[in-house]
This record gives structure tokens, C-alpha cells and sequence, in this order.
């Protein structure tokens, strides 16, 4: 069950990373037509705020894909001296620490975006645009890292309680760079 | 302070918990045992303010840019162009292995694609050609790590968001000791090869219409390099607005050469979102524990233990160096640099230093720690490719490269013109 959860998971992610990488491509593209637009003597104008509001985005909705593809950055120099059940152990240990600060970062991006909702906020730039529309997908964006993070906590610890820490290593472990460049 | 945030890093890191919530966590610490208000209520709009930057949106771009040429096999190409060109010389094919590697440095931002692309092309021609095993595949190594030196860099980018210091003066430093460095790579090589000639495999010349031909498939590449470079330094783009020339410039490369599809970029997309989204979780924790250093007095503290220590300017360089490789053994590139920015470039900065030169120091020497072990990512990848052998003879053979960058980095330390004499000269 933990295994095909994992496995949904990683497929809607995919769906997701697919998305955030369309509108980086898309954002791309954007620039490049508004350097174009300024050498004729014309611009969009504010090509570089809508550039960091894409940045913010693609990172918070961007994050998940990386936990599950195992692509955030462990050093495993002890963790890889020892055997699977102890790997098992830092594995998940690693996790619930990830988790927590995860769930404190969604917990106190709230605020950001409360501030922006109460105030009415507006970007202070030409566009002036309202902080809502940009910082409530933003927003959700950590809290799926957060949900994320956990079902994957609580699937790693699971599969330990049932003495079945050979699978963890799957989606928890560390390092899965040399296979993916492949 | 500084001992426990010391102490910590090292520790959380041991424990095999992600970097970049190691930093974060380091933070919260701080802001519990060090600090007289909440720090930890400024953290929603820390990771708001940190994400949301035009500058780093170069990292997605680059990197994608190097994903688009990578996996449309325009890398493939290059290195069989650059091997009709240098393959005459004693160690043949090395010289391809390090030429590919600078070209693909000096357009996409990534060390470990590079390694991986030529480990995987050029790895069969060794065996064929009767290559040492040892030297071939630490070259191949060596050679990677040139890709976070030789602008446009996305370490760099990043050293120049947390340092607050000018990306296109950092990209401008870069030029020379990275070229330097591939030059030297490819002297060594000789050297090496001219002592004991067993090692270097059969030399090969081609017939020189073939030669001409070859120069095809790399005039894209080089076309590319001008335009993000060229643009940046004739004031028509910024560094991220370069990146996303380049981008549109590799895609057309790509289609030009037939190497478009679906599959290939669909894989370039997911490939860069997982890339760009480890880099920035790094660099957020990093700002956050930038900012809870800050508030709780790091400046000071850090005045009163060098002036404590009765260092001289240039001991004080010294130290770091020595720190950077013992550090460079256990922790890889971007992390290193990230753990490490907060605390040794305000006392670097402290003692009268450039922050560029710095900067393009700090590069040299964790390039360094991409290939010794036994945390040596580059070593591990170009292992990864070659299916036969132990690691061991990677790391053997990246061995006369890494004493090359130590002897760059003195050099560096010497002459520091040698990486402030473009950005002067330009400025």
C-alpha cells in the first residue's frame, strides 16, 4: 500500500515538475520577446517582476518533485557504512527533521500571505500587482511540500514498523544522481 | 556563536539530513539560544523575498539550457568534432575529454551533467584506442569541474546573490582562471603523456577536409557562448535575460541538428525543475541563516575572534584554504559554498579582501573538492559511466588535476590580478 502510494505520488509530482518547467520555459520566452520589443524602442515593461514571481513559484511547487526523485542534497558518509536497517533508521530520522521544518516554513508563510489578503497589498512596481494572486499559489506550493513531505514520512516509518526497510531506501534514500543522469 | 554553528552544521550534515534544511535548522537554533527577539517570525517573508528574485530565475534557464543540449545529442557531436582537432597530441583523446567538458562549462552552469555526458560518449573510444583507464576517466572528471568556473555560472550566481556582489563582474573574473585552468589541464596532460607515453593510448591525426567539416558541429556551440556572454557585456541583457537568449539559442541548435522530441524535452523540463528546486532550497536556508547570523551579532563576534587569533591578512587566507580542502573531502560544491558564505566571507572581507577575487578563489577550491574523495561527486559520476574498474583509479587519475588547481589557487592568492584584471579593465 505504502509502495503504491509513493508510486501515485511520484506520477501526480511529474505532472506537476512537467508544469512548473512549461511555465519556466514559457517565462523564457517572455524575456526573450521583451529584449526583442527594447531594441525596436518598445516594452512589455515589467518582464523581470513577472521572472520573480515565476522564480517563487517554480521553487515552491518545483520542491516535491525533488523530494521524490530524491534530489535534495545528503551527505551519506556515515549512512552509507552501515546496513539497510540503519540506513532505514537515518533514512527516516532524516525525514521527520525535514517534515518538521517544512510545516514551520508553510506555517509561517501564512502570515505573508494573510498581510497581503488584510491590506489589500500591491506590489510596489509598475504593474502594481496585487500580492494575493501570486502569493496564494506560492503559498500552496509549500503546503503540498509539507503534505508531501509527510505521507512520505509516514510511508517510510510504516514500512520500518513492518520490518520492511529493504523498500525504503526506494524513495528515501540518499543520492539517486548517477541514474538519472544517465 | 561561531563554534556552535560550527559544530552543528557539521553534526546535522552527518546525520545525513538535507543541506539545505540543515541550514535551516541552524537558523531556528540560533534564533532559540542567541537572540533577544523572535527571529523566526521573519521567516515566511525571508523564503517569500529569497524566491521571489529575478536574478536567480538564471539558475532554471542555465540549467535547462544545458538539459536542451545534453540530451539532443548536441554534446555527442561536439566531442567527436573536438577529438578530430586535438587528437594529435600526446595524450590524444584526454585533450577531447577536457576540451568538451570547457565548451559545455562555458555554456550550460552544471559540473555533473558535463561529466556525465563525456564519461558516457567518451568511455568506449578508451578502451578501443588502448587509453590507461586511470588517467583517461580523471580527466574526464577534472574536466567537469571547470563548469562552475568559465561564465555563465550558476555557482557563481548564486556566491553573487548572497554576497551581494555584481554577477557580471564575477562572470568577467571567471574567464581567464577558467580558461587558465583547461590550458593547464590539457599542459599537464602532455607532460604527463611525454613521461610515460604508455598512458596516453594511440595518437590519431585526421585528414585535415575532415577537420574542416568537424568545425561545423561546434560552430553552434560557439555561437551560443558569444551570444549569452557577448550580450551581457554589450549592456543589451542582464545575466538572467542572457540565460533566456540562451535557452531560445540552444533550442534552435537542437532542432537544427534533429534532436527534438517530446520525450527529450519533456525530460529537459522535469530534469531542470529538480535541479533548480535543490539548488534553491539550499539557497533559502541559506539566506534565512545569512539573515539569523546577522541580527544576532555574527560581525562582532567574528571582529573580536580574528582580532583575538592575531592573524595576518594573508595566514588568514591560508587557513581558509587548508579549511576549504579538509572541508572540500566531506561536502560537495554548492553546499559547501553555501555553508561557508556567511561566516569566511565577511572575515575574509573583514581582512581587507576583494569580494570578487574571493569569489573566483572560493571556485577554484571547490571545484577541487568535486574530485576528492571520498565525497567527490564528479569521481562518483564518471564511475557511474564507465561500468568497469574500482573508483579508486578515478581518483588516482583526477590526482595531477587537483594538485593543478591548488597550484591555481596560490596562484590566484599571488597574483590577484589574474582574476581582477577583466572586471578592472571593463569596468
Amino acid at each position: 500500500m505504502e509502495l503504491k502510494m509513493i508510486h501515485s505520488l511520484r506520477v501526480i509530482n511529474k505532472g506537476v515538475a512537467l508544469l512548473v518547467g512549461a511555465g519556466l520555459l514559457l517565462c523564457a520566452g517572455f524575456v526573450l520577446a521583451d529584449i526583442i520589443m527594447r531594441q525596436i524602442g518598445a516594452s512589455f515593461g515589467g518582464t523581470e517582476e513577472i521572472a520573480g514571481y515565476a522564480m517563487a513559484l517554480a521553487t515552491s511547487w518545483g520542491m516535491s518533485y525533488t523530494l521524490l526523485e530524491l534530489g535534495h542534497v545528503r551527505i551519506d558518509l556515515l549512512r552509507s557504512r552501515v546496513d539497510s536497517f540503519k540506513r532505514a533508521l537515518f533514512d527516516v530520522f532524516s525525514m521527520i527533521v525535514m517534515s518538521g521544518v517544512i510545516i514551520t516554513i508553510a506555517i509561517r508563510a501564512w502570515p505573508v500571505l494573510e498581510r497581503s489578503i488584510v491590506n489589500g497589498s500591491r506590489a510596489n512596481t509598475p504593474l502594481e500587482t496585487p500580492l494575493v494572486w501570486v502569493q496564494l499559489p506560492w503559498f500552496a506550493g509549500w503546503v503540498w511540500f509539507a503534505l508531501m513531505s509527510t505521507l512520505t514520512t509516514l510511508a517510510a516509518l510504516s514500512l520500518l514498523l513492518k520490518r520492511r526497510h529493504d523498500e525504503t531506501e526506494n524513495f528515501v534514500g540518499a543520492f539517486a544522481e548517477q541514474e538519472t543522469l544517465q | 556563536m561561531i563554534f556552535y554553528v560550527s559544530v552543528g552544521l557539521l553534526g546535522l550534515l552527518a546525520l545525513s539530513i538535507p543541506v539545505g534544511i540543515v541550514l535551516f535548522l541552524l537558523g531556528f537554533g540560533i534564533d532559540t539560544f542567541f537572540s533577544s527577539f523572535p527571529l523566526t517570525r521573519g521567516l515566511g517573508n525571508m523564503v517569500w523575498s529569497s524566491s521571489n528574485s529575478a536574478t536567480l530565475i538564471a539558475i532554471p534557464f542555465f540549467v535547462l539550457l544545458g538539459e536542451i543540449l545534453v540530451r539532443s545529442g548536441v554534446a555527442t557531436r561536439t566531442y567527436a568534432a573536438l577529438d578530430r582537432w586535438v587528437s594529435w597530441l600526446p595524450g590524444g583523446l584526454v585533450h577531447a575529454n577536457v576540451a568538451t567538458a570547457t565548451m559545455f562549462s562555458a555554456t550550460s552552469g552544471s559540473s555533473v551533467a558535463t561529466a556525465a555526458t563525456v564519461a558516457t560518449v567518451a568511455m568506449p573510444q578508451a578502451e578501443k584506442l588502448g587509453y590507461d583507464p586511470k588517467l583517461f576517466s580523471g580527466a574526464i572528471a577534472a574536466g567537469g569541474t571547470l563548469g562552475i568556473m568559465i561564465p555563465p555560472s550558476i555557482n557563481l550566481i548564486v556566491y553573487g546573490f548572497l554576497t551581494q556582489s555584481s554577477i557580471p563582474q564575477l562572470f568577467l573574473a571567471g574567464l581567464i582562471p577558467g580558461l587558465a585552468l583547461a590550458i593547464a589541464f590539457m599542459a599537464v596532460t602532455v607532460i604527463i603523456c611525454l613521461i610515460r607515453p604508455d598512458l596516453g593510448g594511440r595518437r590519431r591525426t585526421f585528414p585535415f577536409p575532415q577537420m574542416l567539416r568537424a568545425l561545423v558541429d561546434l560552430i553552434p556551440i560557439m555561437i551560443l557562448f558569444g551570444l549569452i556572454v557577448g550580450s551581457i557585456y554589450a549592456g543589451w541583457a542582464t545575466p538572467t535575460e542572457a540565460a533566456a537568449v540562451g535557452v531560445a539559442g540552444a533550442l534552435v541548435i537542437a532542432l537544427v541538428f534533429g534532436g527534438v522530441s517530446w520525450s527529450m524535452l519533456s525530460q529537459s523540463l522535469t530534469g531542470t525543475v529538480k535541479i533548480t528546486s535543490m539548488i534553491m532550497l539550499i539557497v533559502i536556508g541559506a539566506s534565512f541563516l545569512n539573515f539569523t547570523l546577522a541580527s544576532a551579532g555574527l560581525g562582532r563576534e567574528l571582529t573580536e575572534f580574528m582580532t583575538g587569533l592575531g592573524l595576518t591578512p594573508l595566514k588568514t587566507i591560508l587557513v581558509v584554504v587548508v579549511l576549504y580542502i579538509v572541508l572540500g573531502f566531506f561536502i560537495e560544491t554548492l553546499s559547501l559554498m553555501v555553508v561557508t558564505i556567511p561566516i569566511i566571507v565577511p572575515l575574509v572581507l573583514a581582512q581587507g579582501y576583494d569580494v570578487i577575487w574571493f569569489g573566483i578563489l572560493m571556485i577554484v577550491l571547490i571545484e577541487m573538492a568535486l574530485i576528492t574523495p571520498p565525497v567527490g561527486l564528479n569521481l562518483y559520476v564518471v564511475q557511474g559511466a564507465r561500468k568497469s574498474g574500482s573508483l579508486n583509479e578515478v581518483m588516482l587519475g583526477a590526482l595531477p588535476y587537483c594538485l593543478t588547481m591548488l597550484a591555481m589557487a596560490f596562484l590566484l592568492i599571488a597574483f590577484p590580478s589574474i582574476a581582477l584584471f577583466l572586471p578592472n579593465a571593463l569596468r
